[in-house]
């Protein structure tokens, strides 16, 4: 767990994050799936480089709606705002539900099974268009 | 801390070798496997590590988010300890880099695309630049030896080459990717070949296959993309050669004659070390080593080691570069690798004075990464852009602009010829230093108009293409700062000493044991990507140094 992440930081966070990111368009808002939670002790650890701007910019969060809020970031101070959306997007696309809502299974090992196989563009004939169009480079002057 | 990697029972550290490689990139790797294999006593200084493989975050659901800060490409963000800073206050591109055994390609994207013919005869055929002391003939035979070394896959046949040999592994799959790029290329009637990468398809010289994970340029976790801690450096120390980590090379010492004796290094301890050498080879890249000569001076080479031609650090080469995404209705899989590039087109590589500028750029189409978008392929926030309501970018519209892009997205990033000018400069800082007090390269370096004009007209036809395969949305991100991977032609080579500083087999003329095997001893700089050119040219510079072995003047 972060130990300067208080409950009102989380608060004031999960507030600016789904205004970011709500709930529309059939996908969950932020704080649905848990961006405040300890995903986002993660992500501050894994980008410790973020965390005075991200700090900064809910400091002047305070007392504000979470719209008022991200705007005055968004217009005033363009490195807290980016901190908050990076963080607030990153831990939100990282949540297994989200991902499988979008359809991305991550980065995965899935090779093509046969690197021998002839390939379609091949097969199909769409490459020999390419190779009767002949040579396009410049020889080597004599 | 600093280790020796050594096969040798006993090494008597400081003890006299015949050869002293300066880093352990690809064109030290190739130098030091083939020195070592021929029977030369062989120390090379690396101030980087062994990448540890697990350490790479491809496998993990932070991938793009660590992508963009530890393991970002420009060592001024990424600043870990083994990174040395880089004043580019006067420069328009920042350089991209890497220290570790492997050398920058542990980050590399791993496109492999040899020089062509013209690359060589610049002068003769557009009346600009220079011509190579050696033409595309001659390295062929060195480019189809490194090609079996280093596991290249693509498929034989390409018209953009003469008829050469075919590489050692099939065609990786170009994916859906790959299909609708080389479709959008077929309506244009354009040339496209599937994208032929130093990534092997099948299992070849301790490389595994790959897998498509696609998060090649933080690493590849598979161990498939071909790196030469995989590839060169356990052969090399099989055959004896000596590999010191953690050692950051301060000077290349001179003896009253002017020949170098070797070079003084700092250790991770912060202890000064000497290792002497018959002959040395400087393989530290296009800024390292023209930094390292520059700080060698001595009463013989007041300007720096080797410079009596005053061309150390002149002619920086960049590519200009630029990036164009596409979106369209069918699922595209975007996320699926490999980031080498899946389609390639050469279609307007040669020169036609009639487009209002001279040389041209290689196409390579990609993979567009995870759902953070592209920024962790040119490390910036790309597809977002300045709007005045956090609404404009947030809310609903991320909502509708994931489901849009997600998954349908391929990047065209075009590569240009950057031509030389001496104007355009590594040197000394006069303040900056690394954490071990040494000072620190700066670059001035300006984006010509030559590279201006030829960008705008590549994304033109780029965009062209796109339309034409049915193109939903487009964006183009032109030249921006975090572009500066190929680093090139500060040491050149040529054959009159009073504006090079290496003849034909990267012998420095000042100083005839003192070699440049790296991209610094180009003297032009293509429009593709470097690294197949540079091992070949450090493969042929290697043999020469073997087969001369009787003849090399020494120390």
């Amino acid at each position: 767990m972060n130990s300067l992440l208080t409950s009102e930081h989380r608060m004031i966070f999960a507030g600016i994050a789904d205004f970011l990111i709500p709930n529309t368009e059939g996908m969950p808002s932020a704080s649905e799936v848990g961006v405040q939670g300890p995903i986002l002790d993660r992500v501050l650890s894994l980008r410790p480089d973020l965390s005075e701007a991200f700090f900064r910019g809910l400091a002047k969060s305070i007392g504000h709606s979470a719209a008022d809020a991200t705007n005055a970031l968004n217009s005033g101070d363009h490195e807290a705002f980016g901190a908050i959306s990076l963080v607030a997007s990153a831990a939100y696309y990282m949540v297994p539900r989200v991902r499988e809502l979008i359809g991305y299974p991550g980065q995965e090992n899935r090779p093509d099974p046969d690197p021998d196989a002839t390939p379609p563009y091949v097969a199909n004939g769409m490459l020999q268009h390419v190779i009767d169009r002949g040579p396009i480079y410049k020889p080597t002057p004599k | 801390m600093s280790d020796t990697i050594s096969n040798t029972p006993r090494f008597k550290r400081g003890e006299i070798v015949d050869v002293l490689i300066i880093g352990a990139g690809p064109s030290g790797s190739v130098a030091a496997k083939h020195l070592a294999q021929s029977g030369f006593s062989v120390v090379a200084l690396e101030q980087g590590h062994f990448p540890d493989r697990s350490k790479y975050p491809g496998r993990n659901p932070e991938w793009e988010l660590v992508t963009q800060k530890q393991w970002h490409p420009n060592p001024n963000y990424r600043d870990l300890p083994r990174d040395y800073p880089i004043n580019t206050s006067e420069s328009d591109v920042n350089p991209l880099m890497f220290s570790g055994v492997g050398g920058s390609a542990t980050l590399y994207a791993a496109h492999w695309t040899p020089f062509l013919p013209s690359d060589f005869r610049v002068r003769t055929l557009d009346g600009v630049a220079d011509d190579w002391p050696f033409t595309y003939e001659d390295l062929l035979p060195h480019l189809e030896a490194v090609e079996h070394e280093v596991g290249v896959s693509g498929l034989a046949g390409d018209p953009t080459y003469p008829l050469r040999s075919p590489p050692p592994t099939p065609a990786l799959p170009i994916g859906k990717v790959g299909a609708k790029a080389a479709e959008c290329l077929d309506k244009m009637g354009w040339h496209w070949w599937p994208g032929t990468n130093a990534i092997p398809s099948v299992a070849y010289n301790g490389l595994n296959a790959c897998v498509r994970r696609g998060t090649c340029m933080s690493g590849c976790p598979e161990g498939a993309k071909s790196t030469t801690d995989i590839t060169y450096w356990p052969h090399a120390i099989k055959a004896g050669a000596r590999l010191v980590t953690g050692a950051r090379v301060r000077e290349i010492t001179v003896n009253d004659s002017g020949l170098a004796t070797g070079a003084t290094y700092v250790d991770e301890n912060g202890r000064e070390r000497h290792q002497r050498a018959h002959s040395v080879i400087v393989c530290a890249n296009g800024i390292g080593t023209p930094r390292l000569l520059l700080l060698s001076t001595s009463n013989r080479f007041p300007n720096g080691l080797a410079n009596t031609s005053g061309m150390v650090g002149k002619r920086l080469m960049m590519h200009p570069f630029s990036a164009i995404m596409a979106v369209f209705e069918e699922d595209l899989e975007s996320w699926r690798g490999p980031y080498g590039h899946n389609v390639e087109s050469f279609q307007f590589y040669e020169t036609d004075k009639s487009r209002g500028f001279v040389r041209g750029a290689k196409w390579g189409v990609m993979p567009s990464g995870g759902l953070l978008g592209a920024t962790s392929f040119v490390g910036s926030k790309v597809f977002t852009s300045e709007k005045p309501s956090a609404g404009d970018m947030w809310g609903k519209n991320l909502h509708e602009m994931v489901e849009r892009r997600f998954g349908h997205t391929m990047v065209w990033g075009i590569i240009g010829e950057d031509l030389p000018e001496e104007s355009n400069r590594v040197l000394l800082d006069d303040t900056l230093v690394d954490s071990d007090g040494i000072p620190a390269p700066k670059l001035i370096y300006k984006v010509s108009e030559n590279s201006e004009r030829m960008l705008k007209f590549h994304e033109e036809r780029v965009l062209e293409a796109c339309k034409a395969g049915g193109a939903i949305e487009t964006a183009i991100v032109h030249q921006m700062r975090d572009t500066g991977w190929h680093l090139l032609g500060t040491c050149r080579m040529g054959t009159d000493p009073g504006n090079s500083v290496l003849n034909e087999w990267g012998q420095a003329h000042d100083v005839p044991n003192l070699y440049v095997f790296d991209g610094s001893s180009f003297p032009t700089s293509g429009g593709v990507n470097p690294t197949a050119t540079i091992m070949s040219v450090a493969m042929r510079q290697t043999q020469r140094m073997i087969s001369e072995r009787r003849n090399l003047k020494v120390a």
